[in-house]
């Protein structure tokens, strides 16, 4: 299923209150991504990127604004369409990949299709493609414990991928990987958005992400810019 | 891409796939489940258990009981073991509406074989209790059985002292001895209810020949024509006249409920803080896995498995992990039905025929398993806050801001919950103290609600220890107590309800005990020697002692011998135990026992006759103070009695009456002792004593006992009576030490990757070791304090509730010595078996901390 639906950013705002200190994590940001557009997001530690990231999915409320798909307005879906939204339209890359413990590499990727009704069988089936293509197939019946840093993250990226998601958000994706294999998954993420015609957001440090990216942004203090600011350019240079 | 087609789901989850979760949760997480699973299993096994054991007596006494009444609706019974004049079941049969009336005669008697001697009821029958379809289905012909004249004896019996059909054996009663043949051994079939029971059975003839009880019964059963109950019950009540009672055929049964409520009573209490106990063992087990299943739940929203999906593969979890436990524990819990809490009470057998066969309802089975996945599921809710509409985040981010331990505001108002459930206890147990049961149980969730406040003021000390203190020790385990506080909350929680369990439990049995060991030594301190009709009783088998008091006296060591006589006397619901004493008795009542009343005065009163002691539970439910008056149904007839004082029920649970044994005389018409009290010279040794008895008795017909031995014999009983109890207590203790060890063993293991990092960080792994024992002595001291406070009040409440509710001797009194090494033996049993996977765990090698 091709998706030819954008996501909109409407001046979203999420405050944070920590030892009665406000924390601005969104503070006013718009931003909106085109059908088949991958769009990279730079910013400093604590400047709010995984909190827009967690905006757009639908795991966190905004205090103010909006964030639309297409038609739909995701922060007005109730807790039970929030989670089907999530589990049948997005694909979700976390930094710290969230695999279960017990389960094999294949099971891992295959996870968000059993909630979905699929037997495991099929849910392998469909899944296997997608652990070839992040060059895992190898370690398919791996647990997480025996994967290194580098195959966990490309565990949680297959999963992402296995759904067919109309929209791909991915929270520094190649963190974990060398640059070798980054450049692959940076590709594979770019290729997908633009064959699929899928919107993708990519939240990362890595510098070599502007090259893969359609546009760049920089949210610094919960507040975004278009381009690299210059005190980041110069960090990532 | 396509969805499935139409299949079986739950809440769109496949049935399959919620076993592969739990498989894949198994897989990783095997320690922790069987740590929870384990908690949840010993609940379950003492509730089953002692549900098992309870209702067992009961219920096999039951069938033992129908077993021998048949059809009979009504019986007529004598008020002593005297018994009535047979020809009175010739009366009773023709009166109108009369079906079929059958005589029995029971009398306490004991067998001796060749392999050793056993007491029993010797139960002689009419043959017309085959009428009442008594025994009809007995595999062994019991009619030719009882037809030839001998005894039928249960398998047990007969295997105890080593006879089979067609032997001899020989025949203690009424102080006289007997040879009879066996004619039947009875083992298995659906008689088997008799096949459990402490009786032989006899034709009428034969036992009151056995007996010397010629032309005598006991009872006369009697089955009405149909709708003649009525009619009947009134004619009875005639001939009674006031001299006999006019019962229910099944009246026994309700005179054992009376009498083994009270112990079913206390080993309900014991096991119901001993269930708590394992539940919140379980529930702080399960809280140790609450950051990892935290995770779980975040990793299952953000792949978009909705709320409902997630609490169903929750749910489904801790139903399996209920499921199992609770089978697991059902087992263990048929387990120690069978072997420590399967034997009848002595003290219960010396007065009722019971059987010890063991009955398991499938109620008492669901029951179990019920609690345990209640349990389980209450235990496995915690995570799921996280999923609270208003807090979608939790799950995800929680977790990184701030830990449970850290949440002031959390730990001060479990602090004041804490504080408010004592406070609510207290209330409650002056208020109701029936409901102190409940009160024990509640102390066990203060005890868990204190700690977090406990915790983080032991901390807070101990940082501010640091900064003088040398060495990096204490700085390391300081800084590991703050940084995993759930974790190390949930470990003392764990140390806290292991204490406070056996603290509570352990101390309320030793006040029993020494209750108990007081009664009796001062009830048998009146006599260096005891001469009784033998066997294990509780002194209340009459038997002729004609010239035997003369001879005794003749003995040259043997200063004086004076009559005891006593009995048990149904009175309503209750079988009480009448102990009749001499007036010249140095001692009348057990002075550690009186309750209300002046001693000294009561015992007067008791000597000029008239006048009697009666045990609390009596005379609340008669409404009598000392100075009121009371009718006793004797064998004579209504005797009317002034309340001299209340005392214990002395250690039998349905009560205890004293009076003078020349009062006893006059009411039950006889001057048969049931014991001989023999005082010897100065200067004579006991044992010495003993074969001078022993030589004048010329014969061992008769028991004789010096006062230690009696003494030794009693407390016997008295620690058989209540070794549920103590099973309990043990069990708790070493559930409790071992749930401590291995929940700090898997708390430490799970840590090794934060040791590695420390390891990187230069600390070798002796200091890294060291520092682990000394967080884990914290975690236990706090954590045993806490258990030990709350568990000294618990006691005083379970000891309390023992004397109130049951009648039971249990003072309380502070069992020092007794608290310090149950916290030692849990502290060093947890140091001891963490020890090993401590030392593992800090040999970690450093590059698993660059790993994680």
């Amino acid at each position: 299923m091709s998706g030819t639906l954008s996501l909109e950013l409407r001046e979203l705002v999420r405050h944070y209150t920590s030892d009665a200190e406000v924390v601005r994590a969104v503070d006013g940001v718009s931003l909106t991504v085109a059908p088949g557009e991958l769009v990279a997001l730079y910013g400093p530690s604590g400047s709010g990127k995984t909190t827009l990231l967690l905006l757009a999915a639908g795991l966190l409320a905004p205090d103010r604004g909006s964030v639309w798909f297409g038609e739909s307005e995701i922060t007005s879906l109730s807790a039970f369409e929030s989670a089907r939204f999530r589990r049948r339209e997005v694909g979700f890359v976390f930094q710290s990949f969230h695999l279960m413990a017990g389960a094999t590499a294949l099971d891992n990727a295959a996870l968000k299709l059993l909630g979905d009704g699929w037997t495991l069988r099929d849910a392998r089936r469909v899944t296997r493609p997608w652990l070839e293509r992040v060059g895992l197939l190898e370690r398919a019946d791996h647990t997480p414990d025996r994967l290194s840093m580098g195959e966990r993250q490309r565990v949680a990226i297959a999963r992402a991928l296995a759904g067919e998601p109309r929209l791909l958000l991915t929270d520094e994706p190649t963190g974990s990987l060398d640059s070798k294999r980054g450049r692959e998954i940076l590709t594979l993420l770019r290729d997908l958005c633009r064959e699929r015609g899928i919107p993708g957001l990519l939240v990362t440090h890595d510098p070599q992400a502007r090259a893969f990216a359609d546009r760049v942004h920089t949210l610094r203090d919960g507040h975004l810019s278009e381009g690299l600011d210059a005190e980041l350019a110069m960090s990532i240079a | 891409m396509s969805r499935p087609a139409f299949s079986f789901t739950i809440l769109g989850l496949r049935p399959t796939l919620l076993f592969r979760f739990y498989g894949w949760r198994l897989r990783r997480h095997t320690a922790q489940e069987l740590l929870a699973g384990g908690g949840i299993a010993v609940g379950v096994a003492l509730v089953f258990g002692v549900l098992v054991a309870n209702g067992s007596l009961v219920g096999s006494a039951g069938k033992l009981l129908h077993g021998l009444v048949g059809s009979a609706r009504l019986q007529l019974v004598a008020r002593s073991s005297a018994g009535f004049d047979a020809q009175l079941e010739r009366t009773v049969s023709g009166l109108p509406g009369v079906g079929v009336a059958a005589g029995l005669l029971r009398e306490d008697a004991i067998l001796v074989g060749p392999r050793g001697r056993k007491s029993i009821q010797l139960i002689g029958m009419d043959p017309n209790i085959l009428k009442l379809g008594v025994l009809s289905s007995q595999e062994s012909n019991p009619e030719a059985s009882l037809l030839a004249r001998g005894l039928v004896l249960p398998a047990g019996v007969a295997s105890t002292i080593g006879v089979r059909r067609g032997d001899a054996l020989t025949v203690l009663a009424a102080g006289r001895a007997h040879p009879a043949p066996v004619s039947a051994v009875i083992s298995g079939g659906p008689a088997g209810a008799a096949t459990y029971g402490t009786v032989a059975l006899a034709v009428l003839p034969l036992a009151q020949e056995l007996t010397g009880e010629s032309e005598r019964v006991t009872e006369v059963l009697v089955r009405p024509l149909p709708g003649a109950d009525r009619l009947v019950a009134a004619e009875l009540e005639r001939l009674a006249g006031g001299r006999l009672d006019v019962e229910p055929a099944d009246n026994e049964l309700r005179l054992l409920n009376t009498a083994s409520k009270p112990t079913d009573q206390s080993t309900t209490l014991f096991a119901a803080i001993g269930a708590m106990v394992g539940f919140l063992l379980a529930v702080n087990a399960m809280l140790l896995t609450v950051p990892e299943r935290r995770r779980f739940i975040a990793d299952l929203r953000m792949q978009g498995f909705d709320s409902r999906q997630t609490r169903l593969i929750l749910g489904f979890q801790a139903l399996l992990l209920g499921i199992g436990a609770s089978l697991a524990g059902i087992v263990l819990g048929e387990v120690l039905a069978r072997t420590l809490f399967h034997q009848v009470p002595v003290y219960i057998a010396v007065a009722f025929p019971v059987s010890a066969k063991q009955i398991v309802h499938v109620e008492t089975v669901l029951v179990a398993l019920g609690v345990g996945v209640l349990a389980t599921i209450i235990a496995a809710l915690p995570p799921l806050l996280d999923l609270r509409a208003k807090r979608p985040t939790d799950a995800v981010f929680q977790e990184a801001r701030g830990d449970f331990g850290h949440d002031r505001p959390m730990v001060l108002w479990l602090g004041i919950a804490g504080l408010g459930v004592i406070a609510a206890v207290t209330v409650l147990a002056l208020a109701a103290p029936q409901l102190t049961v409940l009160g024990g149980m509640a102390l066990a969730l203060a005890a868990v609600a204190l700690i977090p406040a406990i915790f983080v003021g032991v901390v807070g000390v101990l940082e501010r220890a640091c900064q003088g203190i040398g060495g990096s020790m204490l700085v390391i385990a300081v800084n590991e107590l703050r940084s995993t506080a759930t974790r190390s909350i949930a470990l003392a929680g764990v140390a806290a309800l292991a204490v406070y369990g056996s603290v509570a439990i352990g101390g309320a049995r030793l006040d029993l005990i020494r209750g108990l060991d007081n009664a009796f030594a001062q009830y048998l301190g009146t006599a260096d020697i005891w001469v009784t009709s033998g066997g294990n009783n509780l002194t209340t088998n009459a038997f002729r002692a004609d010239g035997v008091a003369a001879a005794l006296l003749r003995a040259p060591g043997v200063a004086s011998v004076r009559t005891y006589q006593g009995a048990f006397l149904d009175v309503g619901e209750h079988r009480m135990w009448i102990i009749a004493r001499s007036p010249e008795d140095t001692s009348m009542i057990p002075a550690s026992q009186l309750l209300h009343g002046d001693l000294g005065r009561a015992s007067a009163l008791l000597r000029g006759g008239g006048w009697a002691a009666v045990s609390e539970g009596f005379a609340t439910e008669h409404g009598l103070r000392v100075g009121s008056l009371f009718t006793l149904p004797t064998p004579s007839g209504p005797v009317r009695f002034g309340v001299a004082a209340i005392t214990t029920n002395l250690g039998w649970p349905s009560g205890s009456i004293i009076l003078s044994s020349s009062d006893y005389s006059r009411a039950w018409q006889t001057t048969d002792p049931s014991a001989l009290e023999v005082d010897l010279r100065p200067g004579v040794r006991p044992a010495q004593g003993r074969r001078e008895v022993l030589r004048a008795l010329g014969g061992d017909t008769l028991g004789v006992q010096t006062l230690a031995e009696r003494e030794r014999q009693y407390d016997r009983n008295a620690r058989d009576g209540l070794q549920n109890l103590g099973a309990i207590a043990t069990l708790l203790l070493i559930a409790a030490a071992l749930s401590v060890a291995s929940a700090l063993g898997a708390a430490i293991w799970q840590r090794r990757a934060r040791l590695a990092s420390l390891r990187i960080q230069g600390f070798d792994h002796r200091q890294l070791w060291r520092a682990l024992l000394l967080e884990s002595l914290i975690l236990l001291s706090i954590g045993g304090i806490d258990g030990v406070v709350l568990g000294v009040y618990g006691h005083a409440l379970a000891s309390r509730w023992l004397q109130l509710t049951t009648g039971f001797p249990a003072p309380f009194s502070l069992a020092g010595a007794e608290i310090l090494r149950t916290f030692l033996l849990v502290a060093v049993m947890a140091l001891a078996v963490i020890a090993i996977p401590g030392l593992r765990a800090a040999r970690v090698p450093a590059s698993v901390g660059l790993q994680e």
